[in-house]
């Protein structure tokens, strides 16, 4: 909903263009510093830091690479079942892109191309579901009565199906906005060789909503992998538990052991980081079209 | 009449999903609210007792404050900073444009827990990187996480920090749809950038800035995670926020009456922040 008309952001503007001379070179230099080093440090230093022996930590002034670095502390974490954890959660993950795409793309699909009873109201209801699906403090509880209720809490399922009921509006309204642009004329082509709605879907809309699926499976992912209240409250046993919670658990139990909580930190980032330097476009671009999740 | 069957058929599947998962529970919720609750169990009809017992609680009215505190806070400095990153940004050749953008973008991708514990490790008491720089510059020792107001600003320094990128993508994306003659023109006519920019660029921005506001406020006013990990409401309550309050009432003190009664109050507040997202989304569809 955020506008941009999908303009490749090479063509546009050749007004700005023009490279920034003397001063204010030097003042974009810098200001470009501060920022990578405000986004950077943090992350930086919490590895640095999962890299140092206990005595290494608590050094004044504190050593930032003259240390001989580590693994004890990965040890210690992956010993706690810090890999079981993360294994757990790629499957929650995976899980949660096909569902949510298999059940996105017909969806979408609808949406754009038929008319039906209460189409408005129930896109509406999508669109609404997209910032709601953040209110993590206030759907908690009533999310967790009702599946305490229906005993659906505690289950290798649990958790896969309330990511994927998170992510899913965002999912549809990204295909969607995609399949717009998908000229009628070829379903129309395809329906007139005899193809039915179906094989429209599967042989036309499928392979051209790519860069779509593509943005919103990576946003699904993210989001699940980096999800923490309902995966604290909806699961207790430790077997289903993902990297989140996990992390948030080792805070009680490493207390101010910060060589292990990094480490834990570290191995939680990886894969996103791994995402990020791979697919970082259909992340922004995710990010514009969906429009949603500060 | 075959193609309407279609078009239900094809959607039905994601709303049953919807349906168990986001919008049923909100009714049970509703009914569940109005008994009294016994080891998670509803027992006698209680009417709006719970919600009664709330708002008598002296200690609400405090955390009502600081979650405004918090929110607005948050909320006003990120959609400034990220104003002015977009506008630079955007004025940057597409290639650096982008590798900013990237890093800009960076504590959004982390998750909140992570991105929390690494802020707290920076500045943790005594041996924190940040308290560390300011003992070697003179400054002493100084306890940010042990002062109400500044665990507060940290709090907040966290919050801006982790959504800064989320809002720089979408006002870029609000000023990538300006088109260049506007701007150009102006200038032509001997407008300052600073014109430019006042009466030109931002009345432009209007429907992305709304948005971002609405989206963070939203965000921000449900994190359980930034004050759990950062401070864990403290030191005392200063850092208590209404996602805490809900989070602890029923989790810490299994009193799950008056927390779903409060996570309803919060609901239909998030539910009025929707309407204006959706009116919003709407004049884009």
């Amino acid at each position: 909903m955020t506008t941009n008309p999908s303009t490749p952001d090479r063509a546009v503007k050749p007004v700005h263009r023009r490279r920034l001379p003397g001063i204010a070179g030097i003042l974009a230099t810098g200001l470009f510093l501060v920022l990578a080093l405000l986004n950077l440090i943090p992350l930086v230093w919490g590895v640095l830091t999962s890299l140092k022996a206990e005595a290494d930590l608590f050094k004044f002034p504190p050593v930032i690479f003259g240390f001989q670095p580590t693994l004890a502390n990965y040890e210690r974490v992956i010993e706690s079942g810090f890999l079981q954890n993360m294994q757990v959660t790629v499957l929650y993950c995976v899980g949660t892109v096909v569902a949510a795409l298999t059940l996105a793309l017909p969806a979408a699909y609808a949406f754009d191309r038929f008319e039906f009873p209460f189409r408005k109201t129930l896109l509406l209801l999508v669109v609404a579901s997209i910032p709601l699906s953040l209110g993590a403090a206030a759907l908690l509880i009533p999310n967790y009565i009702y599946f305490t209720r229906l005993g659906l809490t505690n289950n290798w399922f649990t958790l896969p199906l309330i990511y994927t009921a998170h992510q899913l509006p965002m999912a549809i309204w990204i295909i969607k906005g995609t399949l717009e642009g998908i000229p009628r004329e070829l379903d129309e082509a395809a329906v007139a060789d005899g193809a039915s709605h179906f094989d429209v879907l599967r042989l036309v809309i499928l392979p051209l909503s790519r860069s779509a699926l593509g943005a919103a499976g990576v946003m699904a992912f993210v989001g699940s992998w980096n999800e923490f209240v309902a995966s604290t409250v909806m699961v207790d046993n430790p077997a289903l538990r993902p990297v989140q919670p996990a992390i948030y658990n080792f805070i009680g139990y490493f207390g101010r052991e910060w060589g292990p909580l990094t480490a834990s930190a570290t191995m939680a980032i990886i894969p996103i980081l791994i995402i990020f330097i791979l697919l970082g476009r259909l992340i922004v671009s995710g990010l514009t079209k969906g429009s949603v999740k500060g | 009449m075959h193609s309407r069957l279609t078009g239900v058929s094809y959607v039905l599947p994601a709303f049953a999903v919807l349906t168990l998962v986001l919008f049923s529970p909100v009714f049970y919720g509703l009914w569940f609210s109005l008994f009294r609750i016994q080891y998670g169990a509803p027992t006698d009809f209680i009417g709006l007792g719970n919600f009664a017992r709330l708002f008598e609680d002296p200690a609400l009215g405090g955390t009502l404050r600081r979650t405004l505190v918090f929110t607005s806070f948050s909320v006003a400095i990120t959609i400034v900073i990220a104003l002015a990153l977009s506008v630079w940004i955007h004025k940057l050749p597409p290639k650096r444009g982008f590798v900013v953008q990237m890093i800009v973008i960076i504590p959004w991708i982390i998750s909140t827990v992570v991105a929390t514990l690494l802020f707290r490790w920076v500045f943790v008491n005594d041996i924190g990187l940040a308290i560390s720089l300011a003992r070697a510059a003179g400054f002493g020792e100084i306890h940010l996480l042990n002062d109400p107001n500044s665990a507060m600003a940290l709090l907040i320094s966290v919050s801006v920090w982790k959504r800064i990128g989320y809002a720089v993508i979408i006002i870029l994306a609000g000023l990538k749809s300006i088109p260049d003659d506007y701007e150009e023109a102006a200038s032509l006519d001997g407008a300052t950038a600073w014109q430019v920019f006042r009466m030109i660029t931002l009345p432009l921005l209007k429907t992305p800035l709304l948005l971002v506001t609405i989206v963070l406020t939203l965000s921000n006013i449900n994190t359980v995670e930034t004050p759990l990990v950062l401070t864990g409401g403290g030191p005392g309550s200063a850092t208590r926020i209404l996602p805490i309050e809900v989070f602890d009432r029923a989790f810490v003190t299994y009193d799950l009456g008056s927390a779903t009664a409060l996570a309803l109050v919060m609901f239909f507040g998030n539910v009025l922040l929707v309407l204006g997202y959706v009116r919003l989304a709407k004049w884009k569809a």
